[in-house]
């Protein structure tokens, strides 16, 4: 009886996934600088994507920063509008804080 | 990943940007030799990493010595945050509907055991590789050379379940979805759509890579396996197919992975083509595994030079090195065991005669003649896509 057990157990046991349970994706803590619009970035960039991204481009212009708002906004949905608020304290704590120091 | 490690490379990256101050836009070679994190994600030992959410990881360049990339080493890329962290088995299908004599919902189970199971090795390649080439930086992730692996994929045929399902009169267009999603429910989903005559038989839905399950990041327990063709269109966690006459307009089809639709696809950051095409099929490249820029090597000893080079499956004809900053090109020896769409290994056996820095450059011909650029003469696009550069790597001979 024993034995019929486990040779059930094997054959369902083919189509088991080599990872046992709930996948856990490590969670990793970049270094944010923070400052003036600061919380503007938590709530609205960090809602779908990790800082890494943020500083994986290097310093870039304002304009540069500006479009990729922009592009946020346009495709994927962030909700904000360009004429905000919002909008300009984003653009503005990326250019201080991750910007080349030119505008375009 | 270190946090130390990343600044590093974002400084490394800022230092090569600040540097010039261009109208045109540049190529050059691409920022390579990035550190490993010191963190494992789930199923992969560290690799280079630019994010967790979503996970963004790149193979190092010792993974460009084998002609099939370890599992554990595969590089990873995702589009949206939300990726559901189990996957039941027994109750996940693959749905396939639209324009479909009989929608069906499969089975893994049935998957491997109503249809022929087929194998295919073939390179996967993000069209993003190497990005970090093109000046002014190209928005998306800053990779160097390794968004790029090569596998076994062993599955079935999408014709097959295509015939299965039975074709209605007027379809045209499929569509690939999986189980990845956004935070907003606005935010467009990862679709990609092919045309049916774009798809041939060796493209497959795979369930296993080089002989385990599909990796959990690499899109497990199921992701469609084009050959030839960027890693866009290979969709990870796939859940539907959807059959249809006209084509639907999506963000990741109609604005992300398109270059210019003109004979060079290029363009000016300052003039931007406006008529753009999607990638598709890889432009021909070779990579240099070993040796690795910054390495020593002794005067007067063997060093044999190992890399990997790879096209859309026509099939690789040379791999030329150059060790006088090509003045002079040499034949490399090649080993082509896993069939066209996968890595051509090469290897060169290098006696360094003169002590100092070298450089050791590679460069790919395949069978119709197309044969790499220099980084310099790759032409510039905005999304930074299919970059084909010659790979440079320098050593010091002491």
């Amino acid at each position: 009886m024993n034995k019929i057990i486990i040779l059930v157990m094997i054959m369902a046991g083919s189509l088991a996934a080599q990872v046992k349970g709930d996948v856990e994706v490590p969670y990793i803590s970049y270094e944010i600088k923070m400052g003036e619009g600061f919380d503007a970035i938590q709530a609205n960039c960090l809602m779908c994507h990790s800082f890494g991204y943020v500083i994986n481009q290097g310093p870039q212009s304002k304009d540069f920063w500006a479009k990729k708002t922009k592009k946020m906004i346009t495709h994927f949905k962030m909700p904000m509008t360009e004429d905000s608020k919002d909008f300009e304290t984003v653009v503005n704590y990326l250019f201080t804080y991750y910007g080349n120091g030119k505008l375009k | 990943m270190q946090r130390r490690d990343f600044l590093k490379t974002s400084i490394a990256t800022s230092a090569a940007i600040m540097g010039t101050s261009l109208s045109a836009g540049v190529t050059m070679q691409p920022i390579t030799g990035q550190e490993v994190s010191t963190m494992a994600f789930p199923e992969k030992r560290p690799l280079i990493t630019y994010s967790d959410r979503p996970p963004l990881l790149e193979s190092p360049r010792s993974t460009f010595t084998s002609r099939v990339t370890p599992n554990d080493e595969f590089f990873v890329r995702w589009h949206l945050p939300d990726i559901p962290t189990h996957i039941d088995l027994d109750s996940y299908t693959i749905k396939i509907d639209g324009l479909v004599e009989r929608e069906l919902n499969i089975t893994l189970k049935q998957l491997r055991e109503d249809f022929e199971q087929v194998e295919v090795e073939a390179v996967l390649q993000c069209g993003g590789n190497s990005r970090s080439a093109f000046k002014p930086i190209c928005g998306g992730i800053q990779w160097g050379h390794g968004a790029m692996g090569s596998a076994v994929w062993k599955g079935v045929r999408l014709s097959d379940l295509l015939n299965r399902a039975g074709l209605k009169k007027g379809a045209h267009w499929i569509g690939f979805n999986g189980k990845d999603n956004a935070a907003y429910y606005e935010t467009p989903n990862f679709i990609r759509e092919l045309e049916i005559e774009e798809l041939n038989d060796h493209v497959i839905i795979a369930y296993e890579m080089n002989g385990e399950d599909l990796p959990y990041l690499n899109g497990f327990p199921l992701r469609l396996i084009i050959p030839g063709y960027y890693s866009d269109s290979w969709v990870k966690m796939l859940s539907n197919i959807t059959v249809t006459h006209d084509y639907k307009s999506l963000f990741f089809m109609d604005v992300a992975y398109r270059v210019p639709d003109n004979e060079t696809e290029s363009e000016t950051p300052q003039n931007k083509f406006k008529k753009t095409k999607p990638i598709t099929n890889m432009n021909v490249k070779s990579i240099i595994g070993y040796p690795e820029t910054g390495m020593k090597v002794y005067h007067n000893s063997h060093v044999v030079v190992r890399g990997v080079a790879f096209d859309d499956g026509h099939g690789i004809q040379d791999v030329l090195i150059s060790t006088d900053e090509g003045k002079t090109w040499e034949k490399s020896l090649l080993a082509q065991e896993g069939g066209r769409y996968a890595y051509t290994q090469f290897r060169f056996t290098y006696k360094p005669t003169k002590y100092g820095k070298v450089n050791i450059m590679a460069k790919a011909v395949n069978r119709l003649g197309d044969e790499q650029p220099l980084a310099a003469d790759v032409l510039w696009n905005h999304g930074g896509y299919k970059f084909n550069g010659i790979d440079i790597v320098t050593v010091e001979v002491v």
